[in-house]
């Protein structure tokens, strides 16, 4: 017997669910319930998060199966109706057109023309949820920065170009004409988190501005930017 | 027709793409996933018109979620392999119990991969697997079943002919020595 036998039955409640959860076993409205609880509870979405990556090893036992091109046509009607069928190759949002022409103004007229009227409803609060686009005409640093209100976690997807040797990129967020706000140096990596700080959270609003400026390797010795702003972008709510 | 084989980091880029709503990247990520995903719907439903339904409903939820991922930990094959887990297996609740006919769960057959094949590149690959090894034969057995077809408790139970509660004792167990083995 291990010592995982001898707890009490209900020692790690929480992780035994969300581990059955994620296994898939559970009754229907059992299933629900959780799902609901996801959405709501931070901290029950990461124990589900990490049995999640804990088991996902054991993805390799599904094999692909291509499915018919009709089930493609089905939901880009569903998503786009009908009259919206565009073709990839001519395509506005064509890949790298899309990101060079990606200026911040662009891409406010952009979400506001195209993007809001599909959204569904959101089912939490507004400004819970916070995007923005980082890029400049400047440079080829491109930041995808996420904010979630719920977790006071910043994420960011590095979409592309490198930072120099010997320096780190630092995220400011700036509101209005008050001076920029350090909220730390971005981990290198494909996705990168930030925890912020509560003094910091009622700064990240919709409406101001996240930035990236280059650095010294640990970040800004004065507190204020001191390299380039190598991208930067509104933030809006989803 | 094979899908593209892209990194990690390429699918990584195309949802993040995806969150600012650029519909040709939802193109490309499609096509990069969609077999990937439609067996996880197939595997799970045992039906094609189901799954092909279903698969439908995981690309609108990957369209319209696709902001959550830059916030999560998960590599994103493995994000959108959860979102399509997850929707196939609620979807299959919801149905009460598999509507599969013998012909149909014949023509999926296929899609099931055999035990020795999963065992080899489950075992070899992942440190998953060797924990999984550690458990009793059963269990290990009860625990992919269950994560690969989404068995419910009752189904295992019947399946591996114990009693409901008995099957819950052993899952919970199994979960958390693996948990434990995995921190090792």
């Amino acid at each position: 017997m291990t010592a995982g036998e001898n707890r009490a039955p209900d020692a790690g409640g929480d992780d035994h669910v969300a581990a059955e959860y994620v296994l898939g076993v559970l009754p229907v409205e059992e299933r629900r319930a959780l799902t609901r609880r996801i959405a709501s509870d931070p901290d029950f979405a990461r124990l589900v998060e990490a049995w999640e990556a804990r088991l996902s090893p054991l993805n390799d036992g599904y094999d692909q199966v291509m499915p018919a091109t009709s089930v493609k046509q089905a939901l880009d009607a569903r998503l786009f109706g009908r009259a919206a069928s565009v073709t990839p190759k001519s395509g506005l949002l064509q890949s790298l057109a899309f990101w060079r022409g990606l200026a911040a103004a662009a891409l406010a007229a952009f979400l506001i023309a195209v993007a809001i009227p599909v959204l569904k409803p959101a089912n939490t609060a507004p400004d819970t949820r916070l995007i923005a686009s980082l890029a400049s005409d400047k440079s080829d640093i491109r930041y995808l920065a996420a904010y979630d209100a719920r977790t006071s976690e910043i994420g960011l997807s590095h979409i592309a170009g490198d930072r120099m040797a010997g320096h780190d990129f630092e995220l400011w967020i700036i509101r209005g004409n008050d001076p920029p706000v350090s909220l730390g140096i971005i981990p290198i990596g494909a996705s990168a988190h930030l925890a912020v700080t509560p003094a910091h959270r009622d700064l990240i609003s919709s409406g101001a501005l996240f930035a990236i400026s280059l650095e010294p390797h640990g970040g800004s010795p004065t507190g204020q930017p001191t390299g380039p702003v190598v991208a930067s972008g509104d933030l809006r709510a989803m | 027709m094979v899908p593209p084989q892209l990194t990690s980091q390429d699918i990584t880029k195309l949802i993040a793409r995806v969150a600012l709503k650029d519909r040709a990247a939802f193109d490309l990520l499609y096509r990069a996933t969609s077999a990937k995903l439609f067996g996880v719907c197939l595997l799970v439903l045992s039906d094609r018109t189901d799954a092909e339904e279903a698969l439908q409903e995981v690309f609108v939820k990957i369209w319209t979620k696709a902001d959550r991922f830059v916030v999560s930990e998960l590599s994103p094959i493995s994000w959108l392999v959860a979102i399509a887990r997850n929707h196939a297996i609620d979807r299959l609740r919801a149905r009460g119990q598999r509507t599969a006919t013998i012909d149909e769960a014949s023509e999926v057959a296929d899609a099931r991969p055999g035990p020795e094949a999963q065992a080899i590149a489950d075992g070899e690959r992942n440190r998953l697997g060797a924990c999984l090894e550690e458990l009793d034969a059963e269990r290990a057995a009860a625990v992919r079943g269950a994560y690969l077809n989404g068995d419910s408790y009752a189904e295992l139970a019947e399946q591996f002919s114990v009693p409901l509660n008995t099957m819950r004792t052993w899952l919970r167990r199994s979960l958390m020595k693996l948990k434990e083995c995995l921190e090792r």
